[in-house]
């Protein structure tokens, strides 16, 4: 199966450098890279009257890199160009497969584009609600099958697509109808504000790489400023993270954008020595004897109160974050369908996250921070 | 006489290795406690850490009971089956009681979306798990026991526990489709089965259960016996064929519908046990058949915890699987070996 998709790609990628190689003339091979500082999932090269979307880790573990030509309707193109999609920029109409899609949308002012969207009720932001209350953005099914009829009738410029490896039958049937489904590797990105800077892809489809880089240089700037302040203290709380499924705990590993934020918010991780991708499973026993004592406790599942907690598994009791009352969760701040809001803006905000995390880890810090994402447990 | 004294010396060593492998099951885990502190927690003296009393007390004793409940009773349900249905491969599944088990989860967790509102709340309760468990495992039985009234055959009532077992299959799936990968998560987790989740007080809740049904499938003794004879030959002994069926299906639901309430659905255990022990004991007498399967399935059970468990490493593996990738080698090789099942 999986090597049939990767046939079906490779074939289609042929189809598409014939296209490709009907649309000639000029030569202008001295591109201008776009300054990507965090993220190490694509690449931006901009030539004089087109640029050049690399992306590399489309999902974790891919081999191969996919070529995105963005260029105006009639630009002049030279000869001999290989890519995989073209997409004609700037984008007027768009669907996006991830609610992270969402606040690079708001933050460049496009959100207007949007089309459709897998999965309405997970989008929680007030702005895109309103569009889609008033009908403007459809619903086109779920990411793994896509309503492939409603899709193509909206005739979007182009679809985002995230995948969680070579075989989405759904994005196959898309390219062939001649709408480019791109895809969006954010998420496989391993640093905060490498998640962050994938704002700078969505510029370049709107052609509005300056706004996208300003953007986030205000987002990296308000993120180290933020990581400063947490330097000035000298006490670091300790921190456990995750939560239980049975009796399986899940933990972010020590190399994941998780434990680096918990670092950079002056904590200490107690599994930050722990290197892997996904999260670390790990039997109940060993996690009590390892963060009994653990002073906070973040990220702790769906739970939004103690007592829903305790309901579940008289376990947790055990813990001095439990008994303290410092257990903080992102399962609180929901938008009005239900979608948690950490989820969708979380990606793009790190800063925001870092914030959090530092009124939590150092109270004294931020005094009357009203935090974005991670909100105590109610009783 | 000489036979019953070979059975009842096999049922004492049973009885031996059980309580060697409860032991070495609360000592081995992924934290290593020291013996002299195992034992000083089994006998309130002081330990060198707080969180091993705790460990020991409150999370390693109540799974060793969960696994010998557990194996136990999922051991009996399928001797029960098997020899009601006098069809070798029947188990706790084949009434469809986990599948309803299962539909009922599914409804409370994945459901819960579809609903909406206060219900998801309501569906991280651990209680609420057990009770949409237990009402989907009824709501099955129920449908069983009323086609066993109208039907005479038997295999006609295995074939409708197979049916519900596809129905409710298929309506799981659709429900997984619909729902957002958080509770798909949730879902699936359950479906792994665990023993180590439970307090003190579930473990209680569910060794009533485990009596009432142990306490019926020994009352049904008698008539297990004749029952292997054919159901014909039973009826001309006197055994009410309709009732004792019954009474059959309600020890199964009662040990098999608490079980996968408390601890998920545990493969394969209830169909393995009565063959390993039939292995052991190739007698046909449920009177030495019915305490030597309780305690071959606590001992069997206590084997794949230990091996889920991974002593020395830090995480542990589902106990469904590990239930199969152990059960199911050891049955191929003694069929093998022995040519032919024996019942």
């Amino acid at each position: 199966m999986k090597k049939l998709g990767i046939l079906l790609i490779f074939l289609l990628s042929f189809s598409c450098k014939d296209i490709g190689k009907s649309e000639k003339k000029t030569t202008n091979l001295q591109g201008q890279e776009i300054e990507i500082k965090y993220a190490n999932g694509f690449s931006i090269t901009q030539f004089e009257d087109y640029s050049i979307i690399e992306v590399n880790s489309p999902w974790p573990g891919a081999d191969k890199t996919f070529k995105y030509l963005l260029a105006e309707k009639n630009a002049q193109l030279p000869d001999h160009l290989e890519y995989d999609q073209k997409v004609n920029i700037p984008v007027k109409k768009i669907v996006v497969t991830s609610t992270t899609h969402i606040p690079a949308l708001e933050e460049l002012n496009e959100i207007e584009s949007l089309k459709g969207f897998p999965g309405l009720d997970y989008i929680s932001s007030k702005e895109t609600r309103k569009l889609i209350n008033s009908g403007a953005i459809k619903e086109v099914g779920k990411n793994e099958s896509l309503n492939t009829e409603v899709l193509i009738d909206l005739q979007p410029d182009v679809v985002i697509g995230f995948a969680i490896n070579a075989d989405n039958k759904s994005f196959s049937t898309i390219e062939k109808t001649e709408i480019p489904v791109i895809y969006n590797g954010e998420w496989t990105e391993s640093s905060a504000l490498g998640k962050a800077e994938w704002i700078k892809f969505f510029g370049a489809l709107y052609d509005k790489s300056k706004a996208a880089d300003s953007i986030f240089r205000g987002i990296e700037i308000n993120y180290n400023e933020a990581k400063k302040l947490a330097e000035t203290v000298e006490n670091k709380p300790t921190v456990l993270s995750g939560s239980m499924y049975n009796d399986q705990w899940y933990v972010p590993y020590g190399n994941s954008w998780q434990a680096q934020m918990i670092k950079d918010a002056n904590a200490n991780y107690l599994w930050a020595d722990t290197e892997g991708s996904g999260s670390l499973s790990l039997s109940f026993e060993s996690v009590l004897d390892k963060a009994q004592n653990a002073d906070i406790w973040i990220s702790a599942g769906q739970f939004t109160s103690y007592s829903a907690m305790l309901e579940q598994s008289q376990h947790y009791s055990q813990f001095k974050a439990v008994q303290d009352k410092r257990v903080y969760s992102v399962s609180m701040s929901k938008g009005e369908t239900g979608g948690v809001i950490f989820y969708e803006l979380g990606p793009q905000r790190p800063d925001l996250i870092l914030k959090d995390l530092i009124s939590i880890f150092h109270p004294q810090l931020l005094e009357s921070y009203e935090p974005t994402f991670f909100k105590a447990l109610n009783k | 006489m000489q036979h019953t004294a070979k059975y009842v010396s096999i049922l004492v060593i049973l009885v031996l290795v059980l309580f060697a492998l409860a032991l070495l099951n609360i000592s081995l885990g992924s934290v290593h406690i020291p013996a002299r502190d195992i034992f000083s927690s089994l006998f309130n003296a002081e330990v060198s850490k707080e969180t091993y009393r705790y460990i020991i007390l409150d999370y390693r004793l109540p799974k060793a009971f969960t696994a010998i409940i557990a194996g136990s009773g999922l051991g009996i349900s399928g001797l029960l089956m098997q020899t009601m249905f006098r069809n070798p491969l029947a188990g706790p599944y084949v009434l469809g009681l986990s599948s309803g088990a299962s539909l009922g989860v599914a409804i409370l967790i994945m459901g819960s979306t579809l609903i909406g509102g206060s219900f998801i709340a309501l569906a991280l309760s651990k209680w609420s798990l057990v009770i949409a468990s237990s009402i989907g495992s009824l709501i099955v039985l129920f449908a069983v026991v009323l086609a066993s009234v109208r039907l005479r055959d038997t295999m006609a009532i295995l074939i409708i526990g197979l049916m519900f077992a596809s129905l409710t299959g298929a309506l799981v799936s659709i429900l997984s489709y619909f729902s957002p990968a958080a509770q798909l998560q949730q879902y699936i987790f359950w479906s792994f089965g665990s023993l180590g989740d439970l307090s003190w007080a579930e473990v209680g809740i569910l060794s009533v259960f485990w009596f009432l049904g142990i306490s019926l499938a020994i009352f049904c003794i008698k008539n297990l016996n004749s029952l292997l004879l054919g159901e014909e030959y039973a009826r001309s002994l006197g055994v009410n064929i309709s009732q004792n069926r019954m009474l059959i299906i309600i020890a199964t639901s009662l040990l098999a519908g608490s079980i996968t309430a408390f601890c998920g659905p545990i493969a394969f255990i209830g169909l393995a046990v009565p063959h390993l022990i039939r292995q052991i004991l190739p007698i046909n007498n449920h009177l030495i058949l019915l305490p030597a399967v309780i305690l071959g399935g606590a001992i069997l059970m206590l084997i794949c915890d230990i091996v889920a468990q991974l002593p020395g490493m830090e995480f542990t593996l589902p106990i469904n699987a590990i239930t199969s990738l152990i059960g199911a080698p050891v049955v191929i090789w003694l069929l093998i070996r022995k040519q032919k099942f024996q019942f």
